[in-house]
């Protein structure tokens, strides 16, 4: 034989089985279904307190407040703590006024169901869509009033009141069965009928045939110009946003490449300026040059050709035999300019010449112009004398005489100095020595 | 179709607030475990007496 505590372990298990049941159908709003399953679980295990409280919570979601109370007034005393059923009261009693708005229009609903059962459907009817109207999920008061619709046959009124219901609970079955006789009577059921049987047929397709899409709609004038309008600003917007950065990236890209092209080029070009500025600057160069030695050649007095001419002068002077003439002329010579050696060698034999009487001559000519009083023409002779012979000691004390008696000193004291230590033994030295009181 | 009157007459009256309270004390909390528990109480009963 079994024992008690196997009994009550086997209910709480159905118990618990009927709830987990019950749940599931509460989930997918098979409310009828799921109270029935929590009825049979409390029915095994009254102290099943989710059952209880999850039956409260379905009456409540029906409309059928005072029933959740009761449900969740006797849960709470069944199991006294931690329980959710306080927190549901709480909420249904905490809010003022909340209990006695419920109370009136269940008080109405019962009132109206009077009405209809004493034959008097228009008043209950006025009733019912009072109280629908403040408690719309009161499932009871929309059946009633379906089937009042349905009894006057009102059968959209009917339609929209159970329409409600399955909202509420899906599967309520009297809610099912109003609602297959509404679309019998409305036409409904033949049109779901040839939904049913089009959306189960396969028949071959034709090339030409259009499946149209339930939400296609044909357009009205306005629709269509909203259309228009925004496709237009959608292409403007492709256009602003995808296309022109794009154009503007390749204008960009291109007016890049022109502008290394030009750049380039003038780089070429500037290139090409240096290397012309370059010539230029050389060939002024070579021009300043040939200038430079056009001068020399055509220089009256050291020029090239001038000394040429100088030389041709000395050798007429010599050819007339001038010899003081081809002196004067020699001390205007410069040797060398010229460079021709033909010409070179000539110059030396007048040179050996000029070394070896020709000074001579010179000082001659400086005493001359002394004696004169011509003291700077003097200096000049003796100059151009010393500059063919400079170890000439005579001519530099003459020299230093004619500076001496010109009054300037210092030079002629030079020039005594240069004959005293230069040609100590000579007799201009002691004359010089005599000039200068030593 | 429906019959509208026998319809009607399975409607039942929504229960009031007021009578939430009697409700409550009416209500039969009699689970299976209970009737069990009386029928083992009753058959051990029925045991001693016919012993």
């Amino acid at each position: 034989m079994n024992k008690p505590k196997d009994y009550t372990d086997r209910c709480r298990r159905i118990a618990n089985a009927f709830y987990n049941e019950g749940f599931r159908l509460a989930q997918i709003r098979d409310l009828t279904g799921a109270a029935r399953c929590l009825k049979r679980s409390l029915a095994f295990d009254k102290y099943q307190t989710d059952a209880r409280n999850l039956l409260g919570l379905i009456y409540y979601e029906t409309g059928e407040i005072a029933e959740a109370l009761v449900q969740w007034v006797v849960s709470s005393n069944l199991q006294q703590e931690n329980n959710r059923a306080t927190h549901y009261l709480y909420e249904v009693q905490g809010k003022p006024g909340r209990l006695e708005d419920e109370s009136i229009h269940i008080h109405r609903y019962n009132q109206a169901l009077l009405q209809a059962q004493n034959d008097n459907p228009d008043l209950a009817i006025l009733q019912l869509g009072r109280v629908v109207e403040h408690k719309p999920n009161f499932v009871k008061a929309h059946m009633l009033l379906a089937l009042l619709y349905i009894g006057q046959e009102d059968y959209n009124k009917a339609g929209k009141s159970l329409y409600k219901v399955l909202q509420i609970d899906k599967n309520n079955p009297k809610a099912l069965w109003y609602m297959s006789i509404v679309k019998s009577h409305t036409g409904r059921a033949d049109v779901e009928r040839r939904k049913l049987k089009n959306a189960f047929s396969h028949h071959q397709m034709e090339d030409d045939d259009i499946i149209l899409p339930p939400s296609y709609k044909e357009n009205t004038g306005w629709q269509m110009i909203l259309q228009i309008a925004a496709g237009l600003a959608l292409g403007a917007a492709v256009i602003f946003f995808l296309v022109m950065p794009a154009r503007e990236e390749q204008l960009n890209d291109s007016h890049n490449r022109e502008l290394a092209a030009v750049l380039e080029q003038v780089n070429q070009k500037s290139m090409e300026i240096d290397g012309i500025r370059s010539d230029v600057a050389n060939m002024e160069a070579e021009r300043d040059a040939a200038t430079a030695e056009l001068a020399a050649i055509m220089d009256e007095n050291g020029g090239v050709l001038s000394q040429y001419q100088q030389l041709v002068h000395i050798l007429q002077a010599y050819r007339a035999d001038d010899f003081q003439t081809a002196v004067e002329l020699y001390t205007e010579l410069k040797p060398e300019a010229v460079s021709d050696e033909g010409m070179q060698s000539v110059i030396a034999g007048i040179r050996e010449d000029m070394e070896r009487r020709g000074y001579q001559v010179l000082a001659d000519l400086a005493g001359q112009a002394r004696d004169a009083g011509d003291t700077g023409r003097a200096l000049d002779y003796y100059q151009k004398s010393l500059a063919i012979k400079p170890d000439n000691p005579q001519v530099l004390y003459d020299m230093a005489m004619v500076y001496q008696g010109r009054g300037e000193e210092d030079q002629a004291n030079e020039l005594f100095g240069q004959v005293i230590l230069n040609y100590p033994d000579t007799e201009p030295a002691a004359k010089a020595k005599t000039a200068r009181g030593y | 179709m429906i019959d509208f009157e026998e319809e009607l007459s399975h409607f039942k009256p929504s229960l009031e607030v007021e009578e939430v309270e009697d409700a409550i004390v009416n209500s039969d909390l009699t689970d299976m475990a209970d009737v069990m528990m009386s029928l083992i109480k009753e058959g051990s009963k029925s045991v001693k007496s016919d012993e």
